[in-house]
């Protein structure tokens, strides 16, 4: 396991030998690193919080940190202490007992439960699933026209390998009663003004039920950072991250639509196939967000990259969807004029990052448009111009890079 | 010598993280302390100013201003308007001009 900053701050700030070096590194992390993304407002902090490695800070309060998108070019899993965080309400946990930890099953059941987190193992097998924890504004700030919101680049996802025990058998233990429509999640997070609608999510019986959604203790095959829902998280795979309830306490089956604001009012995108408006304009009909949308990056290069005229390189990056799994990864380096399959790398499971090469020669120096598309299972693939809704969720236009060859 | 303690405490981080990893899963209270805030509202003489500091900041922190494109009057007036009805945010009726005022002035579109 890598040393990072914080631990080894902690580490050094222990012993008195370590001091001087640890107060120089404060010091530095005090001079504050920072970015901009390229829109109005992009700068951000780089700072590292506990258990994470500098990352882009949008807001400290409550804290939002996003993944600097450089680390999605170094492996096919995001490591625990680069992977976003978002929280919604400022009163978040920042002491937590695992031995007094429990969680709360209750509503439509015959036997409502409590369980402590070694209940929770006992359950059924652990199961394992690697998964895209994605959230919906993902690269708002790239909307055009602009909207109010988190204004995120293209770092608010993550692909981790989540254990834990699958909702369905929590479920069958706690006996549904006749009527069960809905479950509704919540975690420990609260906001500081009582009358603040908690945020509670719901998913239907039958998702809830689907063997998939697991509440997961382990991500990476480590505790769950405290930052992203130590010590016990929702995983609803395929769906995006406002669904992935971190520090879950509360599971409440219930005979209804859950009506709280953060599903009947917030995180709704419009009820077409698309999800989209024309700028400007608002929705007749909305629904709550849901399934990922079809996405594709190229990790090797950036915005202004420069190659080599006439010697090989490999381009490389990701694609992932909601679930139907990557069918192919289409890239283009002459600005859309011809496409060429790419390599599809290793599969790990089709609600994973799926890593994908193309070796490219730049025949001449001169400029490059590049795109990539990604097409699913289903045939579902990514716009050539930007969608648009009011919230700015579910950015998934086909990417492009400017680069040169010298 | 300073070279030296610095393999030391590497070498000391990496048994003891280890040894964590294979024995303290789940076992331990976690406790974290996080970076305090750095970025505050811009200072300004109009009276939303200190309406925006009281009334905004009381639940997030700056950046969920700052970091916004300029927003018109309108977007800014909603969002106001969000936070006292559908947040409860202890804004009077009559404060929701010139705090509006301040941050269209501030952070919006002149």
């Amino acid at each position: 396991m890598p040393i990072n900053r914080r631990r080894f701050l902690k580490l050094a700030s222990s012993y008195v030998i370590g001091s001087a070096i640890a107060e120089r590194l404060l010091a530095t992390h005090a001079l504050a690193d920072s970015v901009t993304l390229p829109f109005e407002n992009g700068e951000r902090e780089l700072i590292a919080y506990p258990q994470k490695r500098a990352l882009m800070r949008l807001t400290s309060r409550p804290p939002q940190l996003e993944t600097p998108f450089c680390i999605f070019n170094e492996s096919v899993i995001t490591p625990n202490d680069a992977f976003f965080v978002r929280y919604h309400l400022s009163g978040i946990p920042t002491e937590i007992d695992p031995a007094n930890y429990r969680i709360n099953i209750h509503g439509l059941v015959s036997t409502p439960l409590s369980l402590s987190l070694a209940d929770l193992k006992q359950i059924a097998d652990p199961v394992d699933l690697i998964a895209v924890n994605q959230c919906s504004g993902n690269s708002r700030g790239f909307f055009s026209p602009r909207v109010p919101g988190g204004q995120l680049g293209n770092g608010a996802m993550g692909n981790a390998r989540w254990t834990g025990i699958p909702l369905n058998k929590i479920l069958k233990k706690a006996g549904l009663l006749k009527g069960a429509k809905q479950v509704s999640f919540k975690g420990l997070d609260t906001a500081p003004l009582a009358a603040t609608p908690a945020f509670i999510k719901a998913l239907d019986i039958d998702h809830a039920l689907d063997g998939e959604v697991m509440i997961a203790f382990a991500m990476n095959g480590e505790d769950i950072p405290m930052l992203n829902g130590f010590p016990v998280k929702l995983i609803v795979p395929g769906y995006y991250g406002t669904y992935w309830i971190k520090h879950l306490t509360d599971i409440e089956v219930i005979d209804h639509t859950f009506d709280g604001f953060w599903m009947k009012t917030a995180y709704r995108i419009p009820d077409n196939p698309e999800h989209a408006v024309a700028p400007g304009q608002v929705p007749a009909k909305t629904i709550p967000i849901n399934r990922m949308n079809v996405r594709s990056f190229i990790t090797s290069l950036s915005e202004g990259s420069i190659l080599t005229a006439n010697r090989e390189t490999i381009l490389k990056g990701i694609a992932f969807d909601g679930g139907e799994g990557i069918k192919t990864v289409l890239v283009s380096t002459d600005a859309g004029k011809s496409w060429k399959d790419a390599f599809l790398d290793k599969d790990h499971g089709r609600y994973s990052f799926r890593e994908w090469k193309l070796a490219f020669t730049p025949p001449s120096a001169g400029q490059y448009t590049l795109l990539v598309r990604a097409v699913n299972k289903v045939g579902a693939t990514q716009p050539s111009t930007p969608l648009w809704n009011p919230p700015g969720y579910m950015r998934n236009v086909t990417e492009s890079l400017h680069i040169r060859a010298v | 010598m300073r070279y030296i303690n610095l393999i030391f405490l590497f070498s000391l981080a990496s048994a003891i993280s280890h040894a964590e990893l294979a024995t303290n899963v789940l076992a331990t209270t976690v406790k974290i302390s996080l970076p305090p805030e750095t970025l505050f509202l811009k200072e300004s003489n109009v009276v939303g100013y200190s309406l925006a500091s009281a009334s905004c900041i009381t639940c997030h922190s700056a950046e969920y201003i700052r970091t916004q494109p300029k927003l018109t009057r309108t977007t800014w007036k909603a969002e106001v308007t969000k936070m006292k009805k559908v947040f409860g945010a202890p804004i009077p009726d009559g404060s929701i001009d010139p705090l509006v005022d301040y941050l269209v002035l501030t952070y919006g579109v002149k």
